[in-house]
């Protein structure tokens, strides 16, 4: 008996304690209304107590962000002009000295907590978010998936751009989740877009398109975003791309071709044995119809029964031999695809007498 | 030794779809220390280090990266293929380090198996001793990784 009333008692003063922190941590935690400044000019009184970037969604800012506020891609910096204390630790890996100097934040780590002001670029008034259903989504190789988002809202952005695709929670994965990939359809199209999607080995949103995702489904898309996009010189062009990477190359080629740019342009295309390559037959049409369009599609390691006839290497050796062959020209490089190859092939334009300024490069990862 | 209340949270931000989709601890549901400590034991035991391992894992990972996805063979002992995404993976320990996204796959030519990590993996085994929790898909099991490795 003495036991049982131990235990109700101990059960009882838990119960006290957990209502106690819980009212504690709504009173403590309790901001209230506070205003946000954005650019000087324009103010919003926002509920205090979450992220900058979300509190900035709410109002229909949306900050690029490829991890979607979790702290681990980098891109949704904002200039902060008051006091909000310290860098926090998590933060620092991603700001460099010019950056922590001038006070710029991660909009994911910093939270509201008073009346704030921030600087961010005029250009991000114009991101949406768009309400799309999925129409098509097509195998195009083993682990890259083309899925077309329709929407009833018209779309304005450059071949090139990237879009964020959100995907509901599922499975053990408790919230949405935000990530970035690059438009793979040309400006032209307003009512949708077309994403390449390849499977990342335990990639929350990449598992959903490829293990969930079905046509007809909902789902919403923020953008656009980026600086990737051809520049309007008359250098020779020379896209590097592997894997997915080719959606925005894709795009920018399309849209070369609608717009009859006749520029000197080479495609390097990466893969590593023929179950891996894909739109050869529309980049085989591309060649015909564009003047000076090449494309170059290399394995790396073609398998016996591939029968490959065509270039053979590391992408990075077959555009070292062809610019060498070519001879000093002006030329500008526009790259996608790993990180570890866009780093290779800097080298190798560098080395061809290509500046890194005129070399072009999504900056996800 | 007990689990505190920090490493209650790092355990937290292990559990699926909340750094990653399947977590780092598997279907582990011992407390964190426990999983560290155990495995501590069994490196002692076998008379390595945490560093040991993680410099080899490591080495195969940086000659695997010249591959650029192709496989790359290694002392003619084992064949890499790395395979890198966009964007890090912030360790669940939250002290600021980013890995890459990249998934490391090593065959033993001896031994003709294979096993998968990723840079986080390295970066937990050589900075906290955790070789993540039965179950998970990158455990890397303390004397199976010794001996794939050829350290024992």
């Amino acid at each position: 008996m003495q036991i049982l009333i131990t235990a109700l008692v101990l059960g009882g003063i838990s119960a006290v304690l957990a209502a106690i922190i819980s009212v504690a941590d709504a009173v403590l935690n309790n901001y209230g209304d506070v205003k946000l400044t954005v650019n000087g000019s324009k103010s919003y009184t926002v509920k205090g107590g979450s992220t900058l970037l979300t509190t900035l969604a709410g109002e229909k800012i949306f900050v690029p962000s490829a991890c979607g506020g979790k702290g681990s891609c980098g891109l949704c910096k904002v200039k902060v002009l008051s006091d909000i204390g310290p860098i926090l630790p998590t933060e620092l890996p991603y700001l460099t000295t010019k950056e922590k100097s001038e006070n710029v934040r991660l909009s994911c780590q910093v939270k509201v907590k008073g009346d704030i002001s921030i600087e961010i670029p005029e250009g991000l008034f114009n991101i949406r978010e768009y309400a799309s259903t999925v129409s098509t989504i097509k195998d195009l190789t083993h682990d890259i998936k083309e899925v077309f988002f329709s929407f009833d809202d018209d779309i304005n952005f450059r071949a090139g751009q990237y879009v964020q695709l959100i995907v509901p929670p599922y499975g053990e994965i408790k919230e949405s989740t935000m990530r970035a990939y690059s438009m793979s359809s040309q400006p032209s199209i307003k009512n949708g877009v077309e994403l390449l999607i390849r499977l990342v080995p335990n990639g929350i949103v990449t598992t959903y398109v490829h293990k969930y995702l079905k046509e007809k489904d909902e789902v919403r898309l923020l953008g656009p975003f980026g600086d990737f996009f051809l520049r309007n010189t008359d250098a020779d062009i020379i896209f590097i791309a592997g894997g997915s990477g080719m959606a925005p190359i894709k795009s920018i080629i399309l849209d070369m071709k609608e717009k009859g740019i006749k520029r000197n342009a080479y495609y390097f295309f990466g893969a590593r044995s023929k179950k891996d390559l894909f739109y050869l037959d529309l980049m085989r049409e591309i060649e015909k119809e564009v003047p000076n369009f090449h494309f170059i599609p290399a394995l790396s390691s073609p398998l016996p029964e591939d029968n490959w006839q065509g270039e053979f290497g590391l992408i990075t050796d077959v555009v070292d031999r062809y610019l060498t062959e070519q001879g000093e020209i002006e030329r500008e490089g526009y790259l996608c695809g790993s990180p570890g190859m866009i780093n290779a092939c800097i080298t190798v334009l560098g080395k061809h007498k290509i500046p890194e300024n005129r070399i072009y490069f999504d900056k996800f990862g | 030794m007990k689990q505190t209340p920090d490493l209650g949270k790092v355990q937290e931000n292990m559990k699926a779809g909340q750094i990653t989709g399947p977590g780092f601890l598997g279907s582990d549901e011992r407390n964190l220390i426990d999983i560290i400590r155990e495995d501590e034991q069994k490196i002692s035991e076998l008379g390595l280090t945490n560093e040991i391992i993680a410099d080899k894992l490591e080495m195969l990972m940086r000659q695997g990266e010249k591959g650029f996805g192709s496989p790359i063979v290694v002392d003619n002992r084992f064949v890499v293929i790395v395979d890198e995404s966009r964007g890090y993976v912030p360790c669940p320990f939250r002290h600021g380090n980013l890995s890459k996204k990249v998934n490391v796959n090593v065959r033993s030519m001896a031994l003709k198996k294979d096993i998968d990590y990723t840079p986080i993996s390295i970066h937990l085994i050589r900075e906290h001793g955790f070789y993540q929790g039965k179950g998970s898909l990158y455990r890397l099991d303390p004397e199976e990784v010794a001996k794939f490795l050829e350290l024992i």
